[in-house]
């Protein structure tokens, strides 16, 4: 995937310390068609106008973020139907099991940050410790949620129970799924990060898997609300 | 907070405070279920609470915050979008 992205855009942390400068002044290349003006990293943070990461994966993420908008609307609109059913349903959800996996998908996004801020310092080995640990909290996830696909399976819950249950498991298997996809792209990047491949200059890979597993996060912390608590 | 030369030390780092902040919220998001609290006020209060949290995401963990032009605002709208949705539902079904 080619990378849209400004150099600029690696000099420094969204949160934490700022960085020290890993390239020098501006570097001006002269090509056939076009000069390409390197900035130097000391520039002004203010002059950002693309976020971190790659520009096409996150036009990827604003296209995941509006299939679950549209499904979050809709599950909220057929609920305005049939309030009755989606309450008393609701009350046989696990809630305890829900509070876990926030937790396990907020300290995963914790240590993906955590990574990201490290392969920025250029400590590509706390990168891939940032990453495992994080890997370890969606596993986490994985074995809790399907603990209630498990309990929902064995009395006889399905997609076709009923309408609140249909949402129910759709949503929540859909968000599985991204899960999954995500932990996929965070193992693939800490595989690269753990043979040098990032480094403080370039790391557009950490950033871009980072801001996938983000989404993820921020899906789950509207979905646990909404279909676990708000009745 | 302390700065040395061109690095600035935190005694607590702002993405650990977001941390922090995310658990609490998220907490006090159970506890209101586990007390079976509910009602539109109940319902709005919390999911008030999501949209705070998915912003602290996008702005200190996605790294938005800072970002000039369209790409500091997506992560909001698409918060308030879904939720002015999911407001209107809840306010409708009362």
């Amino acid at each position: 995937m080619k990378n849209l992205n400004r150099p600029e855009l690696n000099k420094s942390s969204p949160s934490g310390p700022p960085l020290e400068s890993t390239r020098g002044g501006p570097h001006i290349e002269n090509s056939r068609d076009a000069i390409h003006v390197k900035h130097s990293p000391s520039e002004s943070s203010d002059e950002r106008t693309y976020p971190p990461g790659d520009v096409a994966l996150w036009i990827f993420i604003l296209a995941e973020l509006l299939v679950f908008g549209v499904f979050f609307s809709a599950y909220a609109f057929t609920r305005a139907s049939n309030v009755e059913l989606f309450n008393t349903c609701q009350r046989t959800l696990d809630t305890n099991s829900a509070l876990i996996n926030t937790l396990a998908l907020i300290t995963s996004s914790y240590f993906v940050m955590r990574a990201v801020a490290a392969i920025r310092e250029d400590k590509s080995q706390q990168c891939f410790q940032w990453l495992l640990a994080a890997l370890l909290m969606g596993f986490v996830f994985l074995v809790v949620k399907s603990g209630e696909y498990l309990h929902h399976y064995d009395a006889g819950i399905n997609l076709r129970t009923n309408l609140f249950y249909m949402f129910y498991l759709s949503l929540t298997f859909f968000h599985f799924m991204h899960v999954i996809l995500g932990m996929v792209i965070l193992t693939a990047v800490a595989i690269k990060a753990t043979k040098g491949g990032y480094s403080a200059a370039e790391h557009t890979g950490v950033e871009s898997g980072a801001s996938y597993w983000h989404m993820v996060d921020i899906v789950w912390l509207v979905l646990f609300p909404l279909v676990y608590i708000m009745h | 907070m302390n700065q040395t030369g061109t690095k600035t030390i935190y005694a607590v780092r702002p993405c650990t405070f977001v941390y922090i902040v995310l658990m609490t919220l998220t907490v006090i998001t159970w506890l209101v279920g586990k007390a079976g609290l509910h009602g539109l006020e109940i319902s709005l209060f919390v999911l008030s609470f999501a949209l705070f949290k998915g912003l602290l995401i996008g702005d200190y963990y996605m790294g938005l915050r800072g970002i000039k032009g369209l790409w500091r605002w997506v992560i909001i709208i698409w918060l308030l979008l879904p939720g002015s949705l999911i407001t209107w539902a809840f306010v409708s079904a009362s």
